[in-house]
């Protein structure tokens, strides 16, 4: 036997500090060659304990914090919960908040998915791509500091409503913004989607079946790159999505490129969305009164509540018992499972240099693993 | 006589003088912050027009910029970090979180002041400090480095035991590093 | 009929759990309340008979002055579109113990692995329970409510002095209210 034969399998620590890792995020590879033949995630670096820190503060108070959970796409956070203490308390939304509230909803998802393609694509070499996408983001982050004030934490979803109605003339630089990213959705296309290089490094990369799917708890449109077109907006309908048109774009393939394309769509469909908020939005107040945040028992009781995230399933459990912090708030991140075993899973078979992109093709969120 | 001790040699000055203008920065997200470096290092904020570049290996970078909380966990590798980057290298705090804990002040997951952990060249307040600001204490520090002034990377050799005995409590028990602080100390001439 | 998808749910399961408590909570939100020995067979047949495909989360609350641990299954039909969430409770010790469903379903074992770690309650029968959030954590399981998150970062955490004169009255509001 010679000594090469010796040397079958070795270890290697992708991350934390590593341009490869979504995030602040760790895995252990074992390696026969360059083939991958086992993988364990490593999380927790960036933990701060938010489901404790939430029981330690008022209900209004968390409201600055959660949307930190998931950095990319904080809104369903915050759309969450207030929601859950909405329906704990019994908090009725008017008409028009409801409407504000999914406009934020479908640009924050706008903005992760163009954060999402960028870093995908990024991943096999195309760094012009993330150059754009990034870019174009921007735009939409202008639209939340119009709105909200903040950039990328913008604090706006609160018990009742929403912070502030939309400035003057708002409307139309949202429609102009959409226009825009309409338009270069036919460059992003050229450039990347339908680029020789990145459909053969894409393709059959990271391959999912519906059954695996499924049973890993795969949600979102990770899930809907399989075939299954489930999606927390048709099947568990809030705020006003039961109003809106929209598809909901699946693929059958499974594989890294099938969710790109996924992500892709449903750009377009976030666009046809968000247009159609603007036609239909009705007038009126934007937040209902509530008691004296500093001094408001809310009711015991307990909720669960769901969203779409730009990632997946994003959901919260919340139980109150009659005083003024929550008694328990958990959050399920909606990365909980793709950036943990189903990431370990996918990789396994894989060669070294297509790690990174399955991990960006799933979208994992470290932030709301770890939370 | 002394005089001169106290300033730079010309050699220093010329040093100064060029690597102001080339910092490499280390591609590390340590937690929320760097969601606004991907801006800032493309196409709309382009920090390239500053000569500052991202830069994937410790070893090459200048620049360690701490992205917002460090939880205990990130912090042994942000130490571990440090100590391979080759002098003189900067730390750049980003955010409230790394000046006083900031929003996590009462977490029992991460570090309250950066400085206690690592010598910090300058601050950015806020949360989140936008791309305008990140590019701003950017050019402080170049100014800083041409300046001469940009010399907290010395503390961490002169300070070293003021440094581990913080490190050492909050890992409770000593790490493990590569790097002989002490003997750098020797080989820079600082005491 | 209003809730009538939620009643036909639970005309369906009643019959195999004549103990469980059943509730509609609100349209798609069945909360069923039994005891723990029950847990798994109820899992089994979720999954199997009743084809509830998902399982969204697993949550644990630590309810102090019961001395128990109440851990909430949180289950979704694909096709019915109805979330049911089995509600248990378990004593509360050093080191409390459950059984698993992570054979059951993949994502049980993320959940689960996390409770160990924040409540220290262990799952027997799970694969791999080892840390994984909290690898380098040296303190007790920090979601237990007898934890306290700010009198442990006050006495570990080095703090910069900090008490400008315009903070003062702001500060004082603050504790008067807590």
């Amino acid at each position: 036997m010679s000594k090469i034969d010796e040397v079958r399998d070795y270890e290697l620590f992708i991350g934390p500090n590593h341009p490869g890792i979504e995030g602040n995020f760790s895995l252990k590879l074992k390696l026969l060659g360059d083939k991958i033949v086992g993988a364990k995630t490593d999380a927790g670096y960036l933990h701060r304990g938010f489901e404790k820190l939430m029981e330690e503060r008022l209900f209004i108070q968390n409201i600055a914090i959660v949307c930190r959970i998931c950095v990319p796409d904080p809104d369903p956070n915050e759309n969450n919960y207030s929601r859950a203490i909405e329906e704990i308390a019994g908090i009725e939304v008017p008409e028009r908040a409801k409407w504000i509230r999914t406009l934020v909803l479908e640009l924050s998802r706008l903005a992760s998915h163009l954060f999402a393609i960028g870093g995908h694509a990024a991943t096999t070499g195309l760094y012009a791509f993330p150059n754009w996408t990034i870019a174009d983001r921007d735009r939409i982050l202008e639209l939340f500091e119009e709105l909200t004030g903040g950039r990328v934490y913008h604090i706006y979803q609160l018990p009742g409503g929403v912070r502030r109605d939309f400035p003057d003339g708002f409307e139309g630089r949202v429609l102009d913004v959409m226009d825009y990213i309409e338009s270069r959705l036919q460059d992003y296309d050229d450039l990347a989607i339908n680029n020789a290089l990145f459909i053969k490094r894409a393709t059959g990369i990271g391959v999912l079946t519906k059954e695996q799917a499924v049973s890993w708890g795969v949600t979102g449109p990770n899930l809907r790159a399989c075939g299954v077109a489930a999606d927390v907006r048709k099947d568990d309908p809030y705020e006003i999505y039961e109003k809106l048109e929209f598809d909901i774009p699946t693929m059958t393939d499974g594989d890294a490129y099938a969710r790109m394309i996924v992500r892709r769509k449903e750009i377009e469909q976030s666009i046809s969305i968000v247009r159609q908020i603007i036609d239909k939005i009705p007038s009126g107040l934007v937040w209902n009164k509530i008691p004296n945040p500093l001094k408001w028992n809310v009711a015991a009781g307990d909720a669960y509540v769901r969203t779409e995230s730009s990632k997946g399933e994003y959901a919260y459990y919340m139980v109150s018992d009659g005083g003024r912090k929550p008694y328990r708030v958990h959050v399920r991140g909606a990365s909980t499972t793709h950036a943990v075993h189903v990431l370990e899973n996918l990789l396994v078979g894989t060669r070294i240099e297509d790690a990174s992109q399955v991990m960006f093709s799933l979208d994992g969120c470290p932030p709301a693993v770890d939370r | 006589m002394e005089e001169k001790l106290t300033q730079r040699s010309v050699w220093e000055k010329i040093s100064n003088k060029l690597s102001k203008r080339s910092l490499w920065m280390l591609h590390y997200c340590t937690g929320c912050g760097a969601i606004e470096l991907p801006p800032t290092m493309t196409a709309r904020f382009d920090m390239e027009r500053f000569g500052i570049s991202p830069m994937v290996t410790p070893r090459q970078a200048d620049i360690l910029l701490i992205t917002g909380y460090l939880s205990v966990k990130t912090l042994k590798r942000v130490v571990l970090t440090y100590e391979q980057m080759q002098a003189p290298k900067y730390v750049v705090g980003f955010g409230s979180c790394t000046i006083n804990g900031g929003m996590y002040w009462n977490s029992y997951s991460t570090m309250k002041c950066l400085d206690q952990y690592l010598p910090v060249e300058t601050y950015i307040a806020g949360c989140m400090p936008r791309p305008e600001a990140i590019i701003a204490s950017f050019n402080d520090l170049i100014a800083k480095i041409d300046r001469g002034e940009a010399n907290s990377w010395k503390d961490y050799y002169k300070n070293y035991d003021f440094y581990k005995a913080n490190q050492d409590r909050t890992f409770e028990g000593p790490i493990e590093t590569y790097n002989d602080i002490k003997a750098d100390a020797a080989m820079f001439n600082i005491k | 009929m209003e809730y009538e998808l939620e009643n036909s749910i639970i005309d369906k399961m009643q019959p195999e759990f004549p103990e469980a408590a059943f509730t509609i909570k609100k349209a798609r939100r069945v909360e069923v309340k039994m005891s723990s020995d029950k847990l798994y067979n109820f899992a089994v047949r979720m999954q199997k008979k009743w084809n509830f495909l998902h399982l969204s989360a697993i949550s644990c609350v630590d309810w102090l002055q019961d001395n128990e641990f109440e851990l909430i299954y949180h289950f979704w039909n694909y096709d019915e579109k109805v979330l049911v969430m089995a509600k248990i409770r378990i004593p509360r010790e050093e080191e409390s113990h459950f059984e698993t469903i992570s054979n059951l379903w993949q994502p049980a074992k993320f959940f689960e692995r996390d409770i160990h770690e924040m409540f220290g309650v262990y799952f027997d029968g799970s694969e791999d329970m080892e840390r994984f959030i909290l690898t380098e954590w040296h303190g007790p399981p920090p979601m237990r409510k007898d934890f306290i998150t700010r009198e442990y970062a006050l006495n570990f955490f080095h703090y910069r002095e900090y008490d400008p004169e315009w903070l003062k009255d702001m500060t004082a509001a603050g504790e008067a209210n807590e």
